[in-house]
């Protein structure tokens, strides 16, 4: 199941954000989004964010645990893990 | 930008969710908090988030908005001024005007909100109101937009071009507007605490309208040194190193050189801006007490420059200074003051505020 979370992770990230210089399987599990990396900023973290939370029905309470969720693919797996329904998760 | 010459305040008031300047003055004295956790989408819900409204007025759009009476008793004294004349012109500040009417139509289909959807729109409908002549500049620049209307307002003065000029300001939260800062999480479920250590941050947005009268030479206080500057870094976020801040604050800090001031800062609530602020005042001006009202008034957007500069001079005018209400220790700083300070000893108050895109705003207010 992480596998697949972290790869419909990365084809969202993909999407929402429309990186054209970048295949969802070209990012890394650990690769930092915000800042460096990617160098993903705060409006791209906006629309991530409003999109994850449709996607999974989770709620991301405030710009610290945003920030602390997306500070990687692997992060932001974990934390999605930890508060999504499981039956909204990849199987 | 450079430094205009000091120009006079003649007379100033303000209206928050806790009244005019002298109650909410009182207010904070008291430690009261108007901000209120209700649903950031009005009528259509959502999350509970901190929210200051006008007694009286609702927080969901209304054609003819519902600001429009509040804001003519604000407007009250000044009534039969002559302004909007060449030789006292009026500069109308807001970060949102009435944007929310935009939302409203979105969300109800009702045609009559978009007469006021637009800034341009809602200035001349409320120079109609309020009997201003032509002479009326709107002007909008995020949360410094009234700091860059008493800028402009004292270069006229300076110019020679007007014998007196109001700086008058309005920002009436809406859905809209509470909607977009809830999607950056920066509004959140959680009270704001400015410049308190603490794990998470959250602001609160509040209701401000206000006004200044300027002149040359008369008046009880005197505004010097103000400045202006952008970062230049990002739409959201400022230089890690706080050089944005500091170069804000080092005219200011050149204008008040040898007097001992007492400083109202910026303080929303948010944890990295809170740090750099903070640090940026205790560095330029080290031991001087900080002060910050949005804990209890929420961020009243692009007029808390002018709000809060009639509540600095209810505190210069009383010597009492409300503290950082909302919020207890520790600080980001030893010199940030929870509790209410004494004005009597000190010389003036540096007042700050920032703005997303990277910009900074700070002056010095004294008795004239």
């Amino acid at each position: 199941m992480s596998d697949s979370l972290n790869a419909r992770l990365k084809q969202l990230i993909v999407t929402t954000l429309k990186l054209e210089d970048v295949t969802p399987e070209q990012l890394a599990d650990d690769e930092p989004l915000i800042g460096s990396g990617l160098n993903l900023d705060s409006i791209d973290a906006l629309e991530l964010v409003v999109t994850l939370e449709k996607e999974f029905g989770i709620k991301i309470s405030s710009s610290e645990e945003s920030r602390q969720a997306l500070a990687s693919i692997a992060h932001l797996a974990e934390f999605i893990r930890a508060r999504a329904d499981p039956s909204r998760l990849p199987g | 930008m450079p430094l205009p010459p000091a120009v006079r305040l003649a007379a100033s008031d303000c209206l928050t969710a806790l009244g005019d300047a002298g109650s909410t003055h009182a207010a904070l004295l008291r430690g009261e908090v108007a901000l209120q956790l209700r649903p950031v989408l009005g009528a259509d819900g959502a999350e509970a988030v901190p929210l200051a409204v006008v007694p009286g007025r609702g927080y969901d759009e209304t054609a003819p908005p519902n600001w429009l009476g509040p804001l003519q008793a604000l407007a009250a004294p000044l009534a039969g001024g002559g302004w909007g004349t060449a030789r006292r012109p009026v500069f109308v500040t807001s970060s949102n005007f009435g944007v929310g009417s935009l939302y409203a139509y979105r969300r109800h289909g009702d045609t009559a909100h978009l007469a006021y959807g637009t800034p341009h729109a809602c200035v001349d409908w409320l120079a109609a109101a309020l009997g201003w002549g032509p002479h009326v500049t709107t002007v909008s620049h995020a949360c410094v937009s009234a700091h860059l209307g008493l800028l402009l307002a004292s270069r006229v003065l300076q110019a020679g071009l007007a014998e007196a000029a109001l700086v008058f300001s309005f920002d009436f939260i809406s859905p809209f507007v509470a909607g977009g800062f809830h999607a950056l999480k920066i509004l959140n479920a959680g009270m704001p605490a400015p410049y308190a250590d603490r794990p998470t941050g959250s602001i609160g947005l509040g209701d401000g309208a206000a006004y200044a009268v300027l002149t040359r030479d008369r008046g009880e206080f005197a505004l010097e040194g103000q400045s202006l500057h952008n970062e230049m870094h990002h739409f959201t976020a400022n230089r890690a190193d706080g050089a944005g801040f500091a170069a804000c604050l080092e005219p200011v800090r050149a204008a008040a050189a040898g007097r001992r001031v007492w400083l109202k800062g910026h303080g929303t609530g948010t944890l990295e801006a809170g740090r750099l602020e903070s640090a940026a005042l205790a560095a330029a001006f080290p031991g001087a007490p900080l002060v910050g009202w949005k804990g209890s008034l929420g961020h009243t957007l692009g007029s808390c420059g002018l709000v809060e500069l009639a509540l600095a001079c209810v505190a210069l005018r009383t010597g009492r200074v409300p503290g950082t209400v909302g919020a207890s220790g520790p600080g980001f700083q030893p010199a940030v003051a929870f509790a209410e300070i004494s004005a009597r000893d000190t010389d003036g108050v540096i007042c700050a505020s920032n703005a997303f895109g990277g910009a900074h705003a700070a002056f010095l207010l004294g008795h004239a």
